[in-house]
């Protein structure tokens, strides 16, 4: 009983812990919260398909060996290009307001008035000095920059940049199949894997309908 | 060594700080190109402010979907290494995938903020009606102990952040029990509707 008991206590000192260091970390940030909660989704679903094929009794254990390692060659594709694509611009953002490049006439004023040095640097924080409705004022258009950027990041890597990619990967990785299963056969030409005859309806299905997700799958 | 000491050991060392310096260098290079701007008009100024505290992850999600929803069928559309009956399956299931995925998407994104909001009150929480909450141990479940207002932006976005995470951990599993039926159903009904294919095998 004493051993369940601190498991408990402990198990609660944790929790407590967590939700503290969520609300310290991402009071203030929502961007940073969004790319953060992207990539735990993209992990997630990554997870639950490798979790999917797995466990399937339909598809035999050699298709598991190749399907498997292609689903998370797909999760890194996915996650990586997410991450950097959409960190990048939320960081963009911060740093716009950060840095006082991007500024609303009260913090221009502050700026000019308490003649904050090394404006534009990105090493900069304009906001050290500041308090009250000032600082209030900086949040917040902090918060609306940062959110303006993630979205458009999220909207660049999630369809347009992952989605080239990914093809470009199961496109390649689709024509290797065929070739194998004596469908249209590949040649090489100029370094390029090109098909001689497009991919057939049958052949698409039974691919599309292997995996629910087709390589596309974000919760 | 801890965790501590190896960051620590990783941060100091040469190779760490020429690349930090070189990124900086580029990073700076590229912020020198951007002019100061100061947003005068106010009606911007609100815009802005509301969009960092109003939109969150359900919005982020609706949004992502409207924008595939005009992006992605036309990829398919024009992706000339598969012939037309697959062209038409691939648009086909590509706008249920992202209906389905985005439908309850923001539904479960929606519905788990509120359960966080109900579950994470403080002292200072108060009702509709502006009576204090009595609180137990199932509406404190969720709140921080570093939190001191209810009404602040910073618990708003707290609140938004847990629900999200929640709504992550539900939506592995409704990926499986609603989006991959809902996803066949809408795929069958539009190639129906688009006339059919000449060698269906989904069936």
């Amino acid at each position: 009983m004493t051993l369940l008991s601190n498991f408990a206590e402990t198990a609660s000192k944790k929790f407590m812990a967590i939700k503290n260091y969520l609300y310290k970390h991402y009071g203030e940030e929502p961007g940073k919260m969004l790319v953060h909660t992207g990539v735990l989704s993209w992990t997630l679903s990554a997870a639950a398909q490798v979790m999917a094929i797995a466990f399937n009794d339909k598809i035999s254990k050699k298709e598991k060996l190749f399907l498997i390692p292609q689903e998370c060659a797909d999760a890194a594709i996915n996650i990586l290009s997410f991450y950097l694509v959409t960190n990048a611009f939320t960081n963009f953002g911060v740093k716009l307001v950060k840095t006082g490049k991007l500024t609303t006439p009260v913090i221009d004023k502050f700026i000019k008035e308490n003649k904050v040095q090394n404006v534009g640097k990105i090493t900069t924080d304009i906001s050290k000095n500041m308090s009250g409705e000032l600082l209030n004022e900086f949040k917040s258009l902090k918060s609306g920059v940062s959110m303006i950027t993630n979205t458009i990041g999220s909207i660049a890597s999630c369809n347009i940049l992952t989605p080239i990619l990914r093809n470009e990967y199961a496109a390649r990785k689709q024509k290797e199949i065929l070739s194998k299963d004596g469908n249209p056969k590949i040649v090489s030409k100029n370094s390029k894997i090109q098909l001689i005859k497009p991919l057939s309806m049958e052949a698409y299905q039974k691919l599309a309908y292997m995996k629910f997700s087709g390589n596309n799958l974000k919760v | 060594m801890s965790l501590a000491g190896i960051s620590s050991y990783i941060k100091n060392s040469y190779l760490y700080r020429v690349a930090k310096n070189g990124s900086q260098k580029v990073q700076q290079t590229f912020y020198d190109c951007i002019p100061n701007v100061s947003i005068g008009s106010e009606k911007w100024q609100k815009r802005i402010k509301w969009v960092g505290r109003e939109i969150s992850s359900p919005e982020n999600r609706l949004i992502l979907g409207v924008s595939a929803l005009m992006s992605q069928p036309f990829i398919d559309a024009h992706n000339k290494s598969v012939d037309e009956d697959t062209r038409k399956v691939s648009v086909c299931r590509t706008v249920a995938k992202i209906i389905a995925g985005t439908t309850t998407g923001v539904i479960i994104r929606y519905g788990c903020i509120a359960a966080i909001n109900k579950w994470s009150k403080l002292p200072s929480s108060v009702d509709k009606i502006g009576q204090k909450i009595k609180l137990n141990k199932l509406n404190t479940f969720f709140s921080p102990s570093n939190a001191i207002s209810d009404i602040s932006e910073a618990m708003k976005q707290y609140r938004k952040t847990l629900g999200t995470i929640l709504s992550l951990f539900v939506m592995s599993i409704t990926n499986f029990a609603i989006d991959a039926p809902l996803t066949r159903f809408l795929t069958n009904k539009f190639i129906e509707k688009t006339g059919g294919v000449k060698n269906d095998t989904s069936k």
